[in-house]
C-alpha cells in the first residue's frame, strides 16, 4: 500500500503539473479542449491526493510497522480514533494532509463553477495548481511519509525492516481536540489559497466587475470560520490537556495561527468598502495576498525551527523550500500588480469624516499594527540575533502589554463601526446610537467598579463588551421593533425574520456578540487565582470558596497506557458538592506523560484541578488547583462567532413579488378596459 | 481578540510553595525559565523542575540582599544570557521591539487620516443638486438607482 500510495502521489504531481502548464496554455491559445482537460487534469490531481492520504491511513490502520512514519507516530494499542490523527502528527503526514484538505478545496471549486466564470477560471486553475504543486513537491521529493523503515546493515547498505511493534503517538496528542483542531486550522491555512486564487486570477484576467470579489469575500469567510475554530479548539486543548491554567501562551506557533486570522478579519470589513462604494481595491488584493503569505510563512515558522516552539514539528532543511515559494508568490503577486494596476483604479472618495469608511479605515489600520506587532515581537528573537549576536527571547509579557490595548482599541471600533452611516453620519444620529448604550456602558462599568472589578485593563474592557453587546441588540431591538408593527408576529420571529432579510449584516452582528463574550471571558484572567500543594490523603487546601480533599489515589491500566489517578471531593463552603478525578497518563511506548486535567466550569468560574506529579522529596501527589473566572464565555463566545459566519454566509431570504389573479391575458384586460393590476402578494424566498 | 488571552499567566500568583515576595514575584514574571517549558519562571509548572527551583531561590535570595532589579537582571543574563529575558529590556537594541508597534500606530494614523483628507469630497461636490435636473439621463439615474440601491442593503 506504502508503494501504491507513493505512486498516487507521483501520478498527482504529474497531473498538477500538466494542470498549471497546460492552464496557462489554455489561457493564450483560448483552446476549449485544453480548458476542459486541464481542469480536468486539476481534478484528477485532487482524487490522486485523496489516494494517497486514505493509503497512508490504511498502513495506520493495517499496522504496517515496514513504514518508517507509521512506526514512529503510531503503536498496536493506539485506539482508532488517534490512527486518524496520528496522520497529522508528524511533518511527514501533516505536509500531506494540508496537501489533502488542498485538494478538497480546489475539488470542489472545480465542480462549483465547472460551468461558470469562464472567462476567469483558467486563471483560478492555474493558480490554485502552482499552489498544489509546491505542497506535492515537499510530499513526493523532500518530505515524503511513504519511506520504508530502513537501517545501516552490516555492510554499511541500507536494509529494509519491518518492526513488531510503533513508537507510538505522542501523549499530548492523544486528546480528544487533538482530533478535530489540526483539521480545523489546517482548513483555514489552506482555505486562503482559494481567495487568494481568485483575486491573482481576476488580476491576472482583468476580469470585469465585481463578481470575483464577492467569490473572495465568500471563500475567505468560509477559510476565516475555520481558522476561527482552529485557534479555538486549540486554546482549548492548552487549556485541558498542558495543564498550565492557561489557554494562550504567545507561543510563536500560537502566533502564527493569528498572523492570516488578523488579515483576514481586515479583509472581511475592507471588502464592503470595495462592494458598496468601488473604493480601496488595491488594498483588498493586497490584504489577500498578505493573507496567503502568512499563512505560508506561519507553516515556515512551525517547521523550519526559524523560531523556537514547544509546538513545533522536528527541524528540518525544509525551512529554504517555504521561503522559495514566498519569494516566488511575492515576485508572481507584485509582477502581476505592477502590470495590471490600472485594472484596481478606484473611486476613492469619501463624503464625510465620520462614516462607516471611515471607521473600517480605523478598524483594518488596528487589525493590521496588531498582525505586524505580533509578527516583529515573534520574529524579533531571529533579528537580534542577527544584528547584536545575541537572541534576546519575546514571551507572553510582552504580547500582552502591546496587544492589550489595541484589542479594546477594535473592541471599541467594533461597536462604533456598525452604528456609523455609510457616506455621512449625522450628529443627531450618533446621538440616537450612541447615547443609550455609552450610559449602559458606563452604568456597568461603575457597578463593577462597585463589586471589586479593579484592574485597569478588565474594567476597560467590560465596559466596552457592555457598549458593544447594548449597540449590537439595540440593532436587533429597533429592525425587529418595525417588523413586527407590519407582521405583527413576535419580537422574537421578528428578530429572526430581520437576520434571515440581511443575514450578512446580521450575521455580521452576532459575530460582533460573540467576540464580545470572548472578552469577556479574557478580562475574567486579571482574576485568576492559583495553590499548589504536597497532599497526603485525606489533607485539604483551600482555593476560594472551594475545599479540596484528596480522598485517595487509584491505577487503572487501559489498553494504551496506565493512569494514576488522584480522587478529589470539592466542597464548597463545606458543603460536599462533587467529585473530581485529575490524572497523569504513563504510556508504554514512551517517556512522556499525559496531563489529565479536571475542570468543573460554570459561567462564573472554573475550578481547574491538575495532578502535578510526585514531589521528588517528599514522593507525595502534588495537586495545582486554579480558579479560574469566566472562562467558559470564550468557548461559548467562539460558538456564537462561528454560528454568526454560518448566518452571514447564507443567501438572503427577500421578498418577491408574486402575480397572481391575472386570470385573463393582459391583452383581454386591456380590450375590457381593464388596467392590467394584478393582485400583489409577498412572499418569503431566497435570492 | 484574541490579544488579551495571555492575560491569565501575567497575573497569576506564584504558587503557595515558593512563597516569594511581591517583589520577587514582580522581578521574577519578567523571566523564562530556562529548562526550556517556554514558560515565565514565576509559572513554571513542572513538579521537580530542578531549574525554576534553583532560579526561583536565587532570585529570593537576591531579592532579600535588596539587590536592585537591574543587578538581578545582569546575574541572571550572565548565567543564562539573553535568552532568560521574557520581555525584551528597554534598552538598546530591544528598546526597537518596544517602540516598534508606538511607532507603526503612529505611521498608520498619519496615514489613514492623510488618506480620509485626500479622498474626501471638496464641499461644492458634496451639495446636492436642488430642484429639478431635467439634464440627468435615464442611464445616469439608473446607476444612481443602482448605486443607492447597494449602499443602502446593509
Amino acid at each position: 500500500m506504502d508503494v501504491f500510495g507513493s505512486f498516487a502521489l507521483l501520478l498527482a504531481f504529474v497531473c498538477a503539473v500538466y494542470a498549471f502548464a497546460g492552464g496557462i496554455a489554455a489561457i493564450l491559445t483560448r483552446h476549449p479542449l485544453l480548458v476542459k482537460s486541464t481542469r480536468q487534469a486539476g481534478i484528477a490531481t485532487c482524487c490522486l491526493v485523496f489516494l494517497g492520504t486514505l493509503s497512508l491511513e490504511y498502513l495506520f490502520f493495517s499496522d504496517n510497522f515496514a513504514n518508517a512514519y507509521v512506526v514512529s507516530h503510531s503503536n498496536r494499542d493506539l485506539s482508532t480514533f488517534y490512527k486518524i490523527a496520528a496522520l497529522w502528527s508528524g511533518q511527514e503526514g501533516s505536509l500531506l494532509f494540508w496537501s489533502f484538505i488542498l485538494a478538497i478545496y480546489v475539488f470542489s471549486v472545480l465542480i462549483a463553477y465547472r460551468n461558470k466564470n469562464g472567462e476567469l477560471m483558467p486563471y483560478v486553475g492555474v493558480v490554485m495548481a502552482g499552489v498544489q504543486i509546491f505542497f506535492l513537491t515537499l510530499n513526493n521529493f523532500v518530505v515524503s511519509p511513504f519511506k520504508a523503515l530502513a537501517i545501516p546493515g552490516a555492510n554499511g547498505a541500507m536494509q529494509l525492516v519491518a518492526r513488531g511493534d510503533g513508537n507510538g503517538l505522542t501523549p499530548l496528542l492523544q486528546y480528544p481536540e487533538m482530533v478535530i483542531h489540526p483539521p480545523n486550522l489546517y482548513s483555514g491555512y489552506t482555505g486562503f489559497t482559494i481567495p487568494f486564487a481568485f483575486a491573482l486570477g481576476a488580476l491576472l484576467a482583468r476580469y470585469p466587475g465585481e463578481k470575483w470579489i464577492h467569490l473572495t469575500r465568500k471563500w475567505t469567510m468560509i477559510a476565516w470560520t475555520f481558522q476561527t475554530m482552529g485557534i479555538l479548539l486549540g486554546a482549548h486543548w492548552a487549556y485541558a490537556v498542558l495543564g498550565w491554567g492557561g489557554y494562550w501562551g504567545w507561543d510563536p506557533v500560537e502566533n502564527a495561527s493569528l498572523l492570516p486570522w488578523l488579515t483576514g478579519t481586515a479583509f472581511l470589513h475592507s471588502v464592503m468598502m470595495q462592494e458598496k462604494r468601488g473604493m480601496m481595491k488595491v488594498w483588498n488584493v493586497w490584504l489577500v495576498f498578505c493573507t496567503f503569505l502568512l499563512c505560508i510563512l506561519g507553516t515556515l515558522l512551525t517547521r523550519s525551527g526559524v523560531v523556537s516552539s514547544v509546538h513545533a514539528f522536528a527541524q528540518s532543511s525544509i525551512g529554504n523550500w517555504f521561503v522559495g515559494f514566498i519569494v516566488i508568490i511575492l515576485l508572481v503577486c507584485f509582477g502581476a500588480y505592477v502590470k495590471n494596476r490600472d485594472y484596481l483604479k478606484s473611486e476613492n472618495q469619501l463624503d464625510a469624516i465620520v462614516s462607516r469608511e471611515s471607521s473600517f479605515l480605523f478598524n483594518n489600520l488596528v487589525l493590521l499594527v496588531a498582525c505586524i506587532a505580533v509578527l516583529s515581537g515573534t520574529l524579533f528573537p531571529v533579528f537580534s540575533e542577527w544584528f547584536t549576536g545575541d537572541r534576546i527571547s519575546v514571551g507572553a509579557p510582552f504580547f500582552n502589554k502591546v496587544n492589550i490595548p489595541l484589542g479594546l482599541l477594535l473592541l471599541f471600533l467594533t461597536g462604533v463601526g456598525p452604528l456609523l452611516a455609510w457616506r455621512k453620519t449625522s450628529t443627531e444620529s450618533l446621538k440616537r446610537n450612541f447615547g443609550w448604550p455609552l450610559a449602559i456602558g458606563v452604568l456597568g462599568g461603575a457597578t463593577a467598579f462597585a463589586l471589586g472589578f479593579r484592574q485597569f485593563y478588565s474594567l476597560v474592557c467590560l465596559i466596552l463588551c457592555v457598549f458593544v453587546a447594548s449597540t449590537i441588540t439595540m440593532e436587533f431591538y429597533r429592525g425587529a421593533k418595525v417588523i413586527r408593527t407590519r407582521s405583527g408576529a413576535s419580537l422574537a420571529a421578528s428578530a429572526i425574520d430581520l437576520t434571515m432579510r440581511n443575514t450578512r449584516r446580521y450575521g455580521g452582528y452576532i459575530v460582533h456578540m460573540g467576540m464580545v463574550l470572548i472578552f469577556i471571558g479574557l478580562a475574567g484572567a486579571a482574576f485568576n487565582r492559583d495553590v499548589q500543594k504536597e497532599m497526603q490523603l485525606g489533607a485539604t487546601m483551600q482555593i476560594g470558596p472551594y475545599t479540596l480533599l484528596l480522598q485517595s489515589v487509584d491505577t487503572r491500566p487501559e489498553k494504551n497506557y496506565t493512569a494514576e489517578r488522584m480522587i478529589v471531593e470539592v466542597m464548597k463552603n463545606n458543603k460536599p458538592m462533587m467529585m473530581l478525578y485529575p490524572e497523569k497518563r504513563r504510556f508504554a511506548t514512551t517517556v512522556e506523560n499525559g496531563t489529565m486535567v479536571a475542570i468543573y466550569s460554570t459561567l462564573k468560574e472554573d475550578l481547574y484541578v491538575v495532578y502535578a506529579g510526585q514531589s521528588p522529596q517528599t514522593q507525595l501527589p502534588v495537586i495545582h488547583a486554579y480558579l479560574n473566572p469566566l472562562v467558559k464565555w470564550i468557548w461559548f463566545g467562539g460558538v456564537v462567532v462561528v454560528f454568526g459566519t454560518l448566518v452571514a454566509l447564507l443567501p438572503n431570504r427577500r421578498a418577491v413579488l408574486v402575480l397572481s389573479g391575472a386570470q385573463q391575458p393582459v391583452g383581454q384586460q386591456l380590450q375590457h378596459g381593464l388596467t392590467p393590476s394584478p393582485s400583489v402578494t409577498m412572499r418569503e424566498g431566497h435570492d | 481578540m484574541l490579544f488579551a488571552m495571555a492575560a491569565a499567566p501575567l497575573l497569576i500568583i506564584p504558587t503557595e510553595g515558593q512563597q516569594l515576595t511581591d517583589r520577587a514575584k514582580q522581578i521574577g514574571g519578567k523571566f523564562m525559565c530556562m529548562c526550556g517549558c517556554s514558560q515565565v519562571l514565576t509559572q513554571c509548572n513542572h513538579v521537580g523542575c530542578s531549574t525554576s527551583a534553583t532560579m526561583l531561590k536565587e532570585l529570593d535570595q537576591a531579592v532579600t540582599r535588596g539587590d536592585s532589579e537591574t543587578a538581578v537582571t545582569q546575574m541572571f543574563v550572565q548565567e543564562f544570557g539573553t535568552k532568560v529575558y521574557a520581555e525584551p529590556p528597554k534598552s538598546g537594541f530591544s528598546l526597537i521591539a518596544w517602540t516598534l508597534p508606538s511607532i507603526y500606530l503612529g505611521l498608520g494614523t498619519v496615514l489613514v487620516v492623510f488618506v480620509i483628507s485626500r479622498w474626501r469630497k471638496p464641499p461644492a461636490a458634496r451639495t446636492a443638486p436642488t430642484g429639478n435636473t431635467p439634464g440627468v439621463s435615464a442611464e445616469l439615474l439608473e446607476r444612481a438607482r443602482a448605486q443607492a440601491a447597494r449602499e443602502t442593503e446593509d
